[in-house]
């Protein structure tokens, strides 16, 4: 063994402190807290799905479905207190008021015109010419 | 409480109080980051069971655990190699006056050191591991390894000769 390995073992033969017996219980309960810590966080991380949803703000999805409720139901009220034949009742009209009416239709008739106008009368749509035809046109006048 | 815990600190504490010990220099030091060690493995079980070696891979996170305390530390006492600087002896107390001259100049001489050289000191001489050992709880190349201890090793021949020649 030479000096160097003489100086090493000298060196590892010194024996270290121990660990202070009291550390055991407390560093051990200290443990003991966080594995309860994070078992008791995983616990509360497996909630419904609904309670997730409603998780952030449950008071301001219980006054949403309030709301809804409430408008729901004056909707359901409102139309119960109409007269059931109202909507549905289709009143005839009466000889003289059909008589009215053809007599408007008429006379908007001669007003206004018919409303198709004859083929003669619509204007030709208009298809460019060949230049030098124009110039022809503008030399002979 | 799982029951590896106990067990684990039952098997590894003595070695990982040393260590953080001959690190930290201080027994406060020591005891948070040894309980921060054992929390940290209460939450994260998982942790160890995908480690090979028990002893090794709690080194590892006692190293780490120290070396940002340290950086903590650093930002207060702006020197790093102040950190383990002092008088807190990581050996134990014996009735021989020589031994207690020896370790008291052996724990001064250890303080001197660098932390990084420290660290691989006392993994190699307290702790038996081989440089390989060492290059991967301390995640250094194993060449760093050897030549931080070879370096801490003259530097603590270097301070000890007089009082090594002298009692040997």
């Amino acid at each position: 063994m030479n000096r160097d390995e003489q100086f090493e073992n000298r060196l590892s033969r010194q024996p270290v402190k121990p660990v202070p017996p009291a550390w055991r219980a407390e560093i051990l309960s200290a443990a003991e807290r966080a594995a309860d810590s994070v078992h008791a966080s995983r616990i509360t991380r497996h909630v419904p799905w609904w309670r997730e949803l409603f998780w952030p703000c449950p008071q301001a999805w219980a006054a949403l479905a309030t709301a809804w409720l409430l408008i729901v139901g004056l909707n359901v009220v409102s139309r119960e207190s109409l007269p059931p034949t109202l909507a549905r009742r289709v009143v005839p009209p009466s000889p003289q008021i059909r008589d009215l009416l053809k007599q408007q239709e008429r006379l908007f008739a001669e007003l206004v015109g018919p409303l198709e106008k004859s083929v003669a009368d619509r204007p030709k749509p208009a298809t460019p010419q060949p230049r030098s035809a124009r110039r022809e046109e503008f030399l002979s006048a | 409480m799982p029951a590896d815990i106990e067990r684990l600190y039952d098997e590894h504490a003595q070695a990982l109080f040393a260590f953080l010990l001959n690190l930290t220099r201080d027994e406060d030091d020591t005891r948070d980051v040894l309980q921060e060690v054992f929390v940290k493995l209460a939450r994260q079980p998982e942790l160890l069971r995908a480690a090979r070696d028990a002893r090794a891979f709690l080194i590892r996170l006692a190293h780490n655990a120290a070396i940002d305390l340290m950086r903590r530390r650093s930002v207060r006492t702006r020197h790093n190699e102040q950190f383990g600087a002092e008088k807190i002896s990581p050996f134990a107390a014996t009735a021989d006056p020589d031994e207690t001259a020896f370790r008291d100049e052996l724990s001064a001489a250890l303080g001197e050191l660098p932390p990084d050289q420290r660290a691989v000191v006392h993994l190699k001489l307290w702790e038996g591991l081989t440089f390989e050992q060492i290059a991967t709880v301390l995640e250094i190349p194993q060449n760093t390894a050897a030549s931080r201890y070879r370096y801490g090793l003259d530097k603590l021949r270097d301070r000890l000769r007089p009082i090594y020649e002298e009692i040997k």
